[in-house]
């Protein structure tokens, strides 16, 4: 049983490069020259031993060099995950390079597993309950989104693949311990929050966050990989945005430096609201609330679309499940970002 | 506070009106003409080289004096961001040298002899809001007064950046006159909140605590004048990023055609006396209704947020 990962280098690839390390793996990763390639390779022999190859999905052949005929499984971790991408960007990397990697899938020829390593908010601006099902098109807040439930369709619209669409949920910290090892939305929000520099809460208070560890989110795939191919939701229990929001708060009470600045709990705006906020910050210039809001801000309108993830069939086909205490997940996430003074090294 | 009354507005603006990409291209800009542009700024005032914010102050109360309306005045509080912008730069061996202050020197040069001064310099643009306070507490521990004379004023020292905050400044002044007898609006209350861990904000931090904190102030400001945002009649802002009061008319539930501040593009922000200039412009403007409540919600360094809530009474 060989299996290829994408996105091998990535910070959940490497992750599940070290879970399934022992196994037969082929690490695929993007790199411009030979001396990134090196680089890689080297940075990936820590974690395990294995053949690492480069693979780029913007290739029109991207896995020439890429002996089919072994290969069992596929992991496809790679993708371009930004919430400010352009529509073009986001088509070329996660969309085009998913058919790419589906195309060499169908080449595969003892292949059992195709997973699609997706995101919860490929169900786009539904609200509601979200089942583990298929999405039809009800519109997208961003591009990132838009791509990613276009490269699920991609899989799931040939028949005969054996494909498993994994829906991950947003990862804050490495584990429960909460250190934080790769930036997203939530850090970047905190961060404005914890400057003073955004006194705003985009979204309704009442909001399920679906927020996990990294360390959650591989036991989940790793899971997966033994379970009937079809869609699953990788939700570890939801926290309000309002909850959220107090926990950060409770926790940057004591750091002394933020108590000493009496800054005020962010007040929930519509909509609107929000948009007016960003769009007058691009004006800012050179500062650092323009590029950090600007981060933030295509992701801002899921907050406004409360959606109830359900994980039956993750229940089902993962024995060990557990759902995890989140308002400690950002506690301790936050307490780790204090304490790195909001400076992220990755690990 | 309830009992007093404010009028005898006046306004007076640094005598250069330049455009902004003037400004720009002078080097007295931070920001991208055309950013703030965007915010709705154009033009804005400056000093002559030799006008003084003193200056300034004199031309608005001279103003007052002109109308006849400077009689019986009994304190003078003059509220200035900048006091050592009047002052020379060179070093100081007699200290009296810093010490000319210009309230005193208005109290004699209009002639109010009984008048005590008083001055307020730690309250950055929201000191006129300030010297209201001031003046209502001051009427409502000497039964013996009459009104006093509110005034505020500053100019940028040479060379200085005529931009805080992603705002244009212009140099100028307002003044008018808090008192016992009916006059154009009943002064309410005045609110204040300070923020002093916030005392060396810089312009990004200034800009994200103020919505937060001019959304409690306004709520504040108005739950003593027993109201809610949503009763107020009108908002007389600062001249400030227009876009800031279409979130916080959102925010506070209130009607954005409330919100009053006309001399944005001609004025700019004036630091403490815009909300002076504005509320002017709102009284001549024949739109205001005797009863209707009027706040005047306020930004400044400090940090210090302060809003005045009015009754028009004539």
């Amino acid at each position: 049983m060989t299996t290829l990962i994408t996105g091998a280098d990535g910070y959940l690839g490497r992750r599940i490069t070290a879970a399934l390390r022992g196994q037969d793996l082929i690490l695929a990763v993007r790199c411009a020259d030979q001396t990134e390639l090196d680089r890689k390779r080297a940075r990936l022999a820590r974690v395990a031993d294995v053949p690492v190859v480069p693979v780029d999905l913007r290739d029109a052949d991207p896995f020439a060099h890429v002996d089919p005929r072994p290969i069992t499984r596929i992991i496809h971790a790679a993708a371009l995950i930004r919430f400010d991408v352009s529509r073009d960007t986001a088509e070329q990397v996660n969309v085009a390079g998913t058919a790419r990697v589906r195309d060499f899938a169908q080449r595969c020829d003892r292949l059992e597993q195709l997973m699609l390593l997706s995101t919860l908010y490929s169900a786009g601006r539904r609200r509601g309950e979200v089942h583990e099902t298929r999405h039809d098109d009800t519109g997208f807040v961003n591009h990132y989104e838009w791509s990613k439930w276009a490269a699920e369709e991609c899989l799931l619209d040939p028949p005969g693949l054996p494909v498993t669409v994994a829906r991950l949920p947003t990862l804050i910290a490495d584990d429960a311990g909460g250190a934080v090892a790769q930036y997203n939305a939530f850090h970047h929000t905190m961060r404005l929050y914890h400057a003073g520099l955004l006194t705003l809460l985009p979204g309704d208070p009442a909001t399920p966050l679906s927020l996990a560890t990294a360390e959650f989110t591989v036991d989940a795939v790793t899971a997966l990989l033994a379970a009937p191919p079809g869609i699953y939701q990788i939700c570890s229990g939801p926290v309000t945005l309002g909850t959220a929001i107090d926990t950060a708060f409770t926790v940057f009470d004591q750091d002394p430096s933020f108590r000493r600045r009496m800054l005020p709990r962010p007040i929930p705006c519509d909509r609107a609201g929000f948009r007016d906020l960003a769009h007058a910050a691009r004006a800012l210039r050179g500062g650092p609330l323009q590029p950090a809001l600007a981060s933030v801000a295509p992701f801002a309108e899921q907050l406004y679309l409360p959606k109830h993830f359900r994980t039956d069939r993750l229940r089902a086909a993962w024995p060990g499940y557990r759902t995890h205490d989140a308002t400690a997940l950002i506690e301790a996430a936050c307490t780790d970002l204090i304490k790195r003074s909001f400076h992220v090294t990755a690990h | 506070m309830n009992g007093f009354y404010i009028g005898s507005f006046a306004h007076a603006l640094g005598a250069q009106k330049r455009h902004l990409r003037e400004s720009a291209e002078a080097g007295l800009l931070r920001s991208a003409p055309q950013d703030l542009e965007a915010a709705g700024f154009r033009w804005h005032h400056v000093c002559e080289p030799e006008d003084t914010a003193y200056d300034l102050a004199r031309a608005a109360v001279a103003q007052i004096a002109a109308r006849g309306d400077l009689a019986d005045v009994d304190a003078i509080v003059y509220a200035t961001c900048l006091p050592d912008g009047q002052t020379g730069s060179g070093p100081v061996r007699d200290v009296k040298d810093l010490m000319d202050f210009p309230a005193g020197r208005l109290q004699a040069e209009f002639g109010m002899s009984r008048a005590i001064v008083v001055g307020l310099h730690q309250q950055a643009c929201t000191g006129v809001l300030g010297a209201l306070r001031v003046a209502g507490a001051l009427l409502a521990t000497e039964p013996g007064w009459r009104r006093v004379l509110c005034v505020t004023a500053d100019r940028f020292p040479a060379g200085a950046w005529y931009e805080q905050a992603y705002n244009l400044i212009s140099d100028g002044a307002a003044a008018c006159v808090v008192g016992r007898d009916p006059d154009v609006c009943r002064l309410l209350t005045v609110h204040q909140i300070t923020n002093g861990g916030l005392g060396r904000a810089d312009d990004d931090e200034t800009v994200g605590t103020y919505f937060a904190y001019t959304h409690r102030l306004v709520r504040e400001a108005a739950a003593r004048a027993g109201l809610a945002p949503a009763e107020l009649d009108w908002v007389v802002t600062q001249n400030m990023h227009d876009k800031a009061w279409q979130i916080l008319a959102r925010l506070l539930e209130l009607d954005h055609a409330r919100v009053w501040a006309p001399t944005l593009a001609d004025v700019g922000h004036v630091i403490s006396a815009d909300a002076v200039v504005n509320l002017s412009a709102l009284l001549d403007s024949g739109q205001v209704r005797p009863g209707q409540r009027i706040a005047v919600p306020v930004a400044g360094f400090g940090l210090n947020w302060q809003c005045a809530v009015l009754e028009v009474a004539r």
